[in-house]
């Protein structure tokens, strides 16, 4: 806009004087007062198209669309990790993933951030927060309202911006939605010795990017990575490591931890003393995290990226995740009250490595593999009749194999195919569904638009 | 008939995008874009088998471009930030490869009617920040300082600010324009104005000796004192590109980097290497 005005500023002033210079005469003292009071406009007008232009400048609107299908080998309900379960009845669907809108007024050391998500089923809110640095070192800052927390990196890292359609599955249920309200401390100088570090340290609800808080249990959250260049091998090696540490309300008496409810047999057992009322479950990670970069000559950048996160999670009894934060029937991602069941305690491990080769600028390949087991002291064999075991403790892995071709700076097409595999249980568990691998692939076309 | 000639269109469209000449493209640095278009010109004379389309924007636009896939080499007038080195390793895999050009002071420019001829750089920080604004705090006449610097998606404002505010604000009557040529030109005009930019635009107006602080020396924007480091406000320009570079685009690198690329540097008036 401030370009177009000084073109069509410029090009005033030229016909003017061309109109001056084509007469034969000399301009009079009259014609060039003219001239120079069309100048003197122009120039106050331009100042003050400037101030708008300047002030528009710091407002950012960037987005992204993904409109995907979506197939799976199992006709009933599955790919809930892969992109949200099927309905019943159905293995193949068209759908809108993602409509991103984010506004961001970025005023250098101060920014306010919103973004909504618009898709068939309605308008979430997903970032709401403010931002400031200090002006004198510019290297700490503080942000309050709805956010990414800060653990591990693929938290962070957009689904507009990763390869593989979705997180792995120890992030989709360890920190459902990604963000949460909440505010943190971070310290990121962009410049001189220091700069190769960032440290973000937080305290939040816990209950979830868009819930009521229901308990007065505030959960820290903090992670410190470091980057190290290696230009003359042109690599880079990121490292990290995360910690949790929450707590959530627990409604009932009940408190069931991992033990032998029958001799012999692994499972659960209940601590039923009155005083579990209200009292705070433990909620623990400790993550680590490291990305490698490398240019292979020829081809392309490689990137190979793996994170693995351990710890306690208090969940449900028989949902088919212990998503966070706990409770019975936990089937949104933000209860949005008090969870009302009992709560189950369990030690979990995930991880995953994902490698990507680019290939030139417009391909990548992706091979993707992670592993989530929400109860590490149980294996498929534990899984007996007498055990009271559920869904929420089996072990799955899942493999991801993707091409994308970025079409532009704007599309991208990507294909990813998923061999999701479950732990296989005892043969004389009740859960007979699960005795065998479940037939729960997914392969997924997407294209996505961001700007 | 008619698909024979499809056929052959098709052909000839094909032949043209594969046989044609290699596109490099450049883009980035407003402070560069004579200096890039100048190696250009050279270049496809004596290799008519190589285009290579040079455009300005700034330096922060160029290595958006690289970011965003949409240029192979980005100028820049400072170096990559730490946020924008993400960017490029989250979608390509890579740090980028950073090679250095030439070189350039960073002149202050004042009418060739301003009395002052040197100042420290406190005393330029002050200016900029607006804490002196009359150039009688400085030895000059009783006038009003009037400021003229760059955008903000040019490197040499980020330079400035970096490097002689350390990296506190502008003062908000700084008059930004498109282009160092543009500040040198209003200063031209403005008898009380100051501006700052690279010295090969520095024809035509004074440019100030600079001091480190009040008890040093001060030295001239001069090929000696750029490369000795006695004058306080230099840098090197830079030239980004995604990858190691290979095929035509190393050579063309290989070229800039060598006399005749940087002979150039020297014609247009910016510093060699060595």
């Amino acid at each position: 806009m401030n370009k177009l005005f000084i073109i069509s500023a410029m090009a005033a002033v030229c016909l003017v004087a061309a109109t001056v210079l084509a007469q034969e005469k000399p301009p009079t003292k009259e014609e060039l007062d003219e001239v120079k009071g069309i100048v003197n406009d122009l120039t106050e007008s331009s100042t003050e198209y400037k101030t708008y232009v300047d002030a528009l400048r710091k407002i950012k609107i960037t987005g992204y669309l993904q409109t995907q299908f979506r197939l799976t080998n199992l006709n009933a309900t599955g790919g809930q990790f892969s992109g949200g379960s099927f309905p019943a009845n159905v293995n193949k669907m068209f759908q809108v993933r993602r409509g991103r809108l984010k506004v961001n007024y970025d005023n250098v050391l101060t920014q306010f951030v919103i973004q909504i998500d618009a898709i068939q089923t309605g308008f979430t809110l997903k970032d709401a927060y403010l931002s400031l640095t200090e002006p004198w070192l510019q290297s700490f800052g503080f942000q309050m309202g709805v956010f990414d927390r800060p653990f591990g990196y693929e938290i962070s890292l957009s689904s507009g911006s990763r390869e593989s359609p979705e997180r792995s599955r120890m992030f989709q249920t360890l920190f459902p939605g990604e963000r949460e309200l909440g505010a943190k401390l971070f310290y990121a100088p962009q410049l001189g010795a220091m700069s190769f570090m960032r440290a973000d340290l937080g305290v939040f609800n816990g209950s979830g990017p868009t819930a009521n808080e229901f308990d007065n249990f505030k959960d820290v959250i903090g992670h410190i990575g470091i980057q190290l260049p290696f230009e003359e091998a042109t690599a880079a090696l990121d490292l990290g490591v995360s910690g949790y540490f929450g707590k959530v309300r627990n409604n009932t008496k009940y408190l069931w931890m991992d033990g032998s409810p029958v001799s012999g047999v692994k499972g659960f057992v209940a601590d039923s003393s009155l005083s579990n009322r209200g009292d705070g479950v433990t909620r623990r990670y400790l993550g680590a995290d490291f990305q490698f970069y490398i240019d292979v000559p020829y081809v392309g950048g490689l990137t190979l990226r793996g994170e693995i996160i351990s710890g306690k999670q208090p969940g449900a009894s028989d949902t088919v995740s212990a998503k966070s934060p706990n409770g019975k029937n936990l089937t949104t991602i933000s209860p949005a009250a008090q969870p009302t069941g009992p709560v189950y305690q369990r030690r979990f491990i995930g991880w995953y490595l994902n490698f990507v080769q680019n290939i030139g600028d417009k391909e990548q390949i992706v091979v993707k593999y992670d592993v989530y087991d929400p109860n590490s002291d149980v294996r498929g064999s534990d899984f007996i009749a007498a055990s009271n075991l559920s869904a929420a403790d089996i072990k799955y892995s899942t493999l991801g194999l993707g091409f994308i071709h970025h079409w532009d700076e704007t599309i991208k097409f990507v294909l990813y195919y998923e061999i999701v595999k479950n732990e296989v249980l005892n043969p004389s568990t009740s859960l007979t569904s699960l005795i065998g691998d479940v037939r729960d692939n997914v392969f997924t076309f997407r294209v996505q638009y961001k700007f | 008939m008619k698909s024979i000639m499809m056929v052959a269109g098709i052909f000839i469209l094909m032949s043209s995008v594969l046989l044609g000449a290699e596109v490099i493209t450049v883009k980035g640095s407003d402070t560069m874009v004579i200096l890039a278009q100048r190696w250009a010109e050279r270049y496809m004379a004596a290799h008519p088998d190589v285009t290579i389309q040079v455009t300005g924007g700034g330096s922060g636009t160029g290595i958006s471009a690289l970011i965003n896939g949409t240029t192979d080499i980005c100028d820049a007038s400072r170096p990559m930030k730490k946020s924008e080195r993400d960017k490029l390793k989250q979608r390509f895999g890579t740090l980028g490869v950073e090679i250095k050009c030439a070189q350039d002071g960073l002149s202050i420019y004042v009418n060739e009617g301003n009395p002052i001829t040197e100042l420290t750089m406190q005393q330029i920080k002050d200016i900029y920040l607006g804490n002196t604004t009359n150039w009688q705090d400085i030895g000059g006449p009783n006038q009003r300082i009037i400021l003229y610097g760059r955008e903000n998606n040019s490197g040499t404002y980020v330079y400035f600010k970096d490097n002689v505010l350390d990296g506190q604000d502008f003062a908000a009557t700084t008059q930004s324009l498109p282009g160092t040529a543009a500040v040198v030109n209003a200063v031209a005009k403005d008898k009380w104005g100051v501006g700052y930019g690279g010295s090969a635009y520095g024809k035509g107006i004074r440019e100030l000796k600079v001091k480190k602080d009040a008890q040093s020396t001060a030295y001239a924007p001069t090929l000696e004192n750029i490369k000795s480091a006695e004058y306080p406000i230099s840098r090197y320009l830079y030239m980004y590109v995604k990858n190691r570079p290979t095929g035509k685009m190393k050579e063309y690198i290989d070229w800039i980097l060598g006399d005749e690329g940087q002979n150039i540097v020297s014609e247009v008036g910016y510093f060699p290497l060595r």
